[in-house]
């Protein structure tokens, strides 16, 4: 895969905590690394820790990338997504399971209401298109990608099954990606 | 270990969250070996869908980071490697005994001793990348320096002489395991030899004072204790007995011996 050697090569340099070439990781995507991390997190300061750690992350992870099975971007998008949805299991104290259930008076929508992550400004775009999606699909998506739920827990909370949750959740992020590119073409 | 495969629908929709980072090591590592089972042309479209996804920021917000964070997520890393070498200052040690013996020291003890800790710590990482590798095929350049015999010598003299017969062998696959609990801290792998049965684990920078269990469940639900290893070192490792017979759809997990937190 002669496209991708550079990269490889870079993330060897990496491996080895070469300085220019985590500056040249960092000019490459230290951006939407940023951006990613500002969606999740509440303010500036938690971002700037999130990318920080992120980076330490991507060169202790750094021997594992492979170029055969994905370009360099979508490693470190992987990384920094893992990255904070672990930084939401650990930081945020999350509803219990059971409190969860579908027919609680305290539905995911409230939750993330409160939760000051999509209702800054900086996210009305994505929460706009997640109120276009089906009821199922926005559920899934609210408690596994920005509550941190494993797919299992969100399964039981919904009590459906694997499978259903799995694919409600791909289709619902991918119409997600749809609506926003269709959102920013129009501009 | 199992050989569950997944439909083209199936790999898609597992593509698409394991982009978004949402599928859970076990499952992530199942979409890895069906990825790589997959006609090259659906590894193509996979590959590129991952990466628009990833290049996607039409709902991302329009901000963009202060000028000196670059120079803070250096000093970051520069910190945690900086950490990591005196984690691993007894490795390096070893490394300057035998090459003592071989009168290669240079002028300059602390330099010396720090270059070495350097070059182990490459060797290390490298040799544990090789281990992740599936197939003899993947060997390349890297894995012919990871291969070198003075790096594989220092690391089977810490952790025991069966840890040869695991590097690069084609018919072990190797799993990761980390924290649940999302603590950074270590790591395991675990090579298992699915043609002929047995074993190895090495665990790299565990806490002190740690013990860790490993576990494999069969398809039917049995436990099985597999070995247990305590931090006493840097790197730890362990041979451990196994049936070829009970390997396939063994799920692995490690357990803390003393807090009961599980490593996946």
């Amino acid at each position: 895969m002669p496209s991708n050697e550079p990269d490889y090569q870079l993330m060897r340099r990496v491996a080895i905590g070469e300085e220019d070439a985590i500056a040249e990781l960092y000019d490459r995507f230290g951006g939407l690394v940023y951006k990613l991390s500002i969606q999740f997190l509440s303010n500036n300061s938690a971002a700037e820790d999130a990318v920080q750690e992120v980076f330490v992350r991507l060169w202790k992870t750094a021997d594992r990338f492979d170029p055969r099975k994905a370009k360099l971007v979508t490693w470190v998008m992987l990384i920094t997504r893992r990255h904070l949805i672990d930084c939401i299991r650990r930081k945020t104290v999350r509803p219990k399971s059971h409190e969860l259930g579908v027919h609680n008076e305290l539905s995911a929508t409230d939750e993330l209401h409160a939760s000051n992550i999509l209702t800054q400004e900086r996210n009305a775009a994505l929460w706009q298109a997640l109120q276009a999606l089906p009821e199922m699909q926005r559920m899934v998506i609210e408690r596994a990608y920005f509550q941190g739920f494993t797919l299992r827990e969100v399964s039981l909370q919904l009590d459906a099954p694997l499978g259903t949750v799995k694919s409600a959740l791909s289709r619902g992020l991918l119409r997600l990606r749809e609506h926003g590119l269709k959102d920013s073409s129009a501009l | 270990m199992t050989k569950e495969q997944y439909n083209y629908k199936q790999l898609i929709e597992l593509a698409v969250l394991d982009a978004h980072g949402l599928l859970e090591p076990i499952e992530s590592d199942l979409f890895n070996r069906s990825f790589h089972d997959a006609p090259v042309a659906i590894q193509d479209e996979i590959i590129q869908m991952q990466r628009d996804i990833a290049l996607d920021e039409s709902l991302l917000p329009n901000e963009t980071p202060r000028a000196s964070l670059k120079k803070d997520v250096l000093h970051a890393v520069a910190e945690a490697a900086d950490q990591e070498a005196k984690r691993l200052a007894p490795l390096a040690l070893i490394g300057a005994r035998a090459s003592a013996i071989q009168g290669k020291l240079g002028s300059s003890k602390q330099t010396y001793i720090w270059r070495t800790a350097a070059l182990v710590l490459f060797g290390v990482a490298v040799v544990l990348g090789i281990m992740a590798f599936e197939s003899n095929k993947r060997a390349n350049r890297v894995a012919q320096i990871a291969m070198n015999v003075n790096t594989t010598s220092t690391i089977a003299e810490v952790v025991g002489p069966e840890f040869r017969s695991f590097i690069d062998n084609p018919y072990c696959h190797v799993t990761r395991l980390e924290r649940e609990d999302g603590d950074n801290d270590g790591y395991l792998r675990v090579a298992i030899n699915e043609k002929f049965g047995g074993g190895y684990v090495v665990g790299l920078d565990l806490k002190d004072g740690e013990e860790i269990i490993l576990q494999g469940t069969t398809p039917e639900g049995k436990v099985i204790e597999l070995a247990r290893i305590s931090a006493g070192a840097p790197i730890v490792g362990s041979y451990f007995d196994i049936d070829k017979e009970l390997v396939p759809g063994l799920a692995i997990v490690a357990v803390d011996a003393n807090t009961g937190k599980r490593w996946i």
